[in-house]
């Protein structure tokens, strides 16, 4: 799976070492252990591939319980589960607040064409989407927001859940089985444009 | 200049420097006492008694026996054509409101999506104060971050969070006297449903029937917050008669050799059952007892993990209400692997039995599409309605793939809103959705706290969606009237004295009709989806119906943030 761009690998194992060695404070902490997850997911919270997701602004319970999955092997991804080896439950709790609380970035995706957003919409509203990830699909508690979310990751991530290949939510993988690539498709380029 | 004129300067001028400590929450502190004394203070003799009052409306659904049936009768079908809003309140919060709200004495109290509280003037929608719960950080919900209100008793206030938490108020202040965890989110555990304080308990159940929780209904002391009594809405026995038909005759198709033989091999799976209770109990003072509904089992949609009848899961349940201790039951669908449950609010009636004799009655409006009628004395069924809305294929198996077509949706029927009563009519009114659904199954392992359906249920896009109000005679079980709505319906009824039933639909349309006929007498246009139980209250001699229109996450209607009052003059 390709992950990291290929500059950034060295930072990012330089960073794993250092905050591996950091002190124990989790709320003191916070920022500093976020700065390895700058060197992914972006100083100013814009991503350096598209797909890796934008966690700024993202739901504090969402970006906990990903951590933990991670660190349970529910969510598979290599570079994440070195990440996580590293943090207690109270890393992952502060450094889910800290980056909840972080402004959205703006990706600058467009709204696709009208014909893809009633695409998107029908589905929507057939696999009543809004109903966990709620109005303005900004979700909210441990429900992630997907509004603005950078299109090609969205992507992959309904491609995953539908392969089974992302396996911490079999309620998704259930519902996305039933979806074409085009389907998906048009929902990331909706949500990405929202 | 006057002594006292000068003194009253010399405090304005303190005050205004904050010298006097006077702080925003306090200034906003409810003057509420008289001479008469605390006019917020709720006695228990009040509650008992709320069914008759005329002026208050002191629970989430009106009285005890959950009729919400409000006596007063100044607003009727001869004059509502003249009803107008008194007065909107804006919330803070734009997301889906199914907030009841209580009125004590002309305060008014109701809540919102992520639990905010608000205390209103009720002659007025001025704010008096504003709770705010700080959520933890896991709060895990299925069908939006809903509140559906506050229970009031003696001088508290009292709310159940999405976070699992239990909520004691000061009524004048909004300020936290005691909170209690009542589980771990993290979970699965969540609340949504207001509770119900009797005698010096605060009875709460939990959500969580879609997440692998074991439910429960419990009582904590009004006074302190400490556990009273906890029952398991799933006993460790949770096998039962191997049922393969529901209560109305139904083939269930169990494969009862093949679940027997996965209860030898996995054991009883009372622990992960689900069985959350999404609405108040209902509480028979007599008897000493409470009735209330227990919803689906977990996983939804694929019953192999958890063989037998999956007790009391889909089960009307009734306990004593000082020891909390288990009285009788009965199931309406043993192994539900479709989520057609029990979630809208039992209601005690005296009704007919099938030789016309009048019996203490319970009923409740399933997701199945029936009004379901028990005796209140051993929990029997008496009978049960014809189908409000149509039933296409019901109790076929979900299937993998894109799943088997069904009627009911997964949502009924008649989701968690609450029927009102007309108890001179002997009719109950209830709210239908009809949206065509495929049911779809997929093994999955307990998911520890997630979202565990096994397998989805998808709208059929494309197919006409639409709602109904019906009102069921529940001596005959035989529908006097229904009216078609062009949305499904979800939200509330409230029936009054003045011959009239109230609800609100998603397109925002909030109307009174006929209790008799079901004519429309009535409708205003609130801008955003009413979908919120109705009350009604009195003030200084001026009835108010007052409603939420906030809309619904669950249906996506408009949201929106308004408590609206509406008066004669």
């Amino acid at each position: 799976m390709r992950f990291l761009c290929s500059g950034c690998y060295a930072l990012f194992l330089a960073l794993l070492i250092f905050i591996g060695q950091s002190s124990p404070s989790a709320a003191q902490n916070a920022p500093e252990k976020a700065a390895l997850c700058a060197s992914c997911h972006g100083q100013d919270g814009v991503p350096l591939d598209p797909t890796i997701p934008v966690i700024w602004g993202q739901n504090e319970g969402y970006l906990y319980i990903q951590l933990r999955d991670f660190a349970r092997g529910a969510r598979k991804n290599d570079q994440m589960a070195a990440v996580v080896q590293q943090l207690s439950k109270e890393d992952m709790q502060a450094l889910a607040a800290y980056f909840s609380k972080q402004p959205w970035p703006n990706l600058g995706q467009k709204a696709p064409p009208s014909d893809i957003v009633k695409k998107a919409e029908a589905i929507a509203n057939s696999a009543q989407c809004p109903q966990c990830h709620l109005g303005g699909y900004l979700g909210a508690g441990v429900q992630p927001r997907l509004a603005g979310q950078s299109q090609t990751y969205l992507r992959k991530t309904m491609t995953d859940f539908r392969s089974g290949a992302r396996a911490n939510n079999d309620w998704m993988t259930a519902l996305l089985k039933t979806y074409s690539d085009a389907d998906i498709a048009a929902l990331a380029a909706y949500l990405a444009g929202f | 200049m006057s002594k006292i004129w000068k003194t009253t300067t010399m405090l304005a001028a303190l005050a205004g420097l904050g010298l006097l400590g006077l702080n925003r929450a306090q200034a906003d502190e409810v003057g509420q006492s008289t001479i008469y004394g605390d006019l917020t203070f709720v006695t228990q003799d009040m509650l008992n008694q709320a069914e008759h009052d005329g002026n208050n409306f002191l629970m989430t659904h009106g009285n005890y026996s959950q009729t919400r049936y409000y006596p007063n009768s100044q607003i009727n079908a001869f004059n509502v054509q003249h009803l107008h809003p008194a007065w909107i309140f804006q919330t803070d919060v734009m997301e889906s409101m199914e907030t009841a709200p209580i009125v004590v004495n002309g305060v008014m109290y109701v809540t919102t999506s992520f639990d905010h509280v608000f205390a209103l003037n009720a002659r007025t929608g001025e704010q008096l104060w504003e709770y705010k719960h700080k959520l933890g950080p896991i709060s895990v919900y299925c069908c939006g971050p809903n509140n559906r209100g506050v229970a009031v008793y003696e001088n508290m206030v009292y709310l159940a969070t999405l976070d699992a938490k239990l909520v004691a108020l000061n009524a004048k202040t909004g300020k936290v006297v005691w909170q209690t965890e009542l589980a771990d989110p993290e979970l699965g555990y969540s609340e949504t449903m207001a509770p119900t304080v009797v005698n010096g308990k605060v009875l709460i159940g939990t959500n969580g029937g879609e997440y692998g929780i074991r439910g429960f209904v419990r009582a904590y002391d009004a006074k302190t917050g400490k556990l009273l009594w906890n029952f398991h809405t799933i006993p460790e026995n949770s096998v039962g008669v191997w049922g393969t038909k529901d209560a109305t005759g139904h083939d269930l198709h169990r494969d009862i050799a093949a679940e027997k033989a996965a209860l030898a091999k996995l054991g009883d799976p009372y622990k992960r059952l689900g069985g959350g209770v999404w609405q108040n109990p209902a509480v028979d003072l007599k008897l000493n007892r409470i009735y209330f509904n227990v919803g689906n089992p977990s996983p939804d949609l694929d019953g192999s993990p958890r063989p037998g009848d999956n007790l009391y899961t889909d089960s009307l349940v009734s306990l004593d209400l000082d020891t909390g201790k288990y009285v009788c039951h009965y199931q309406y669908i043993p192994h539900d692997v479709w989520d057609l449950d029990a979630v809208s609010p039992a209601v005690l009636v005296d009704v007919k039995d099938n030789d016309g004799k009048i019996v203490p009655g319970v009923i409740h409006a399933g997701k199945t599409g029936y009004v379901y009628v028990n005796d209140r004395r051993d929990c029997h069924l008496i009978r049960f309605s014809e189908p409000m809305v149509p039933q296409e294929n019901m109790f076929a198996l979900p299937t993998h793939g894109i799943g088997t077509r069904m009627l009911p949706g997964a949502n009924g029927g008649v989701e968690w809103s609450p029927m009102a009563v007309d108890p001179h009519l002997s009719l109950a009114y209830a709210i239908n959705l009809h949206q065509p659904m495929h049911y779809s199954v997929a093994e999955a392992a307990y998911p520890a706290g997630k979202l565990w359906l096994g397998g989805a249920f998808k709208v059929i896009p494309g197919e006409p969606q639409w709602g109904n109000i019906t009102a069921v005679d529940y001596d005959t079980g035989k529908i006097a009237w229904q009216v078609r709505t062009e949305q499904p319906m979800i939200g509330g009824v409230l029936a009054t004295g003045g011959g009239l039933v109230f609800t609100g639909e998603g397109n925002g349309y909030f109307k009174a009709y006929d209790s008799k006929t079901g004519a429309e007498l009535w409708r205003f246009q609130a801008g955003a989806g009413v979908n919120a139980p109705p009350s009604s209250y009195t003030v200084e001699g001026k009835q108010y119906i007052v409603v939420g229109a906030g809309g619904n996450t669950q249906l996506d209607y408009k949201r929106g943030n308004a408590i609206i009052a509406f008066t004669l003059y």
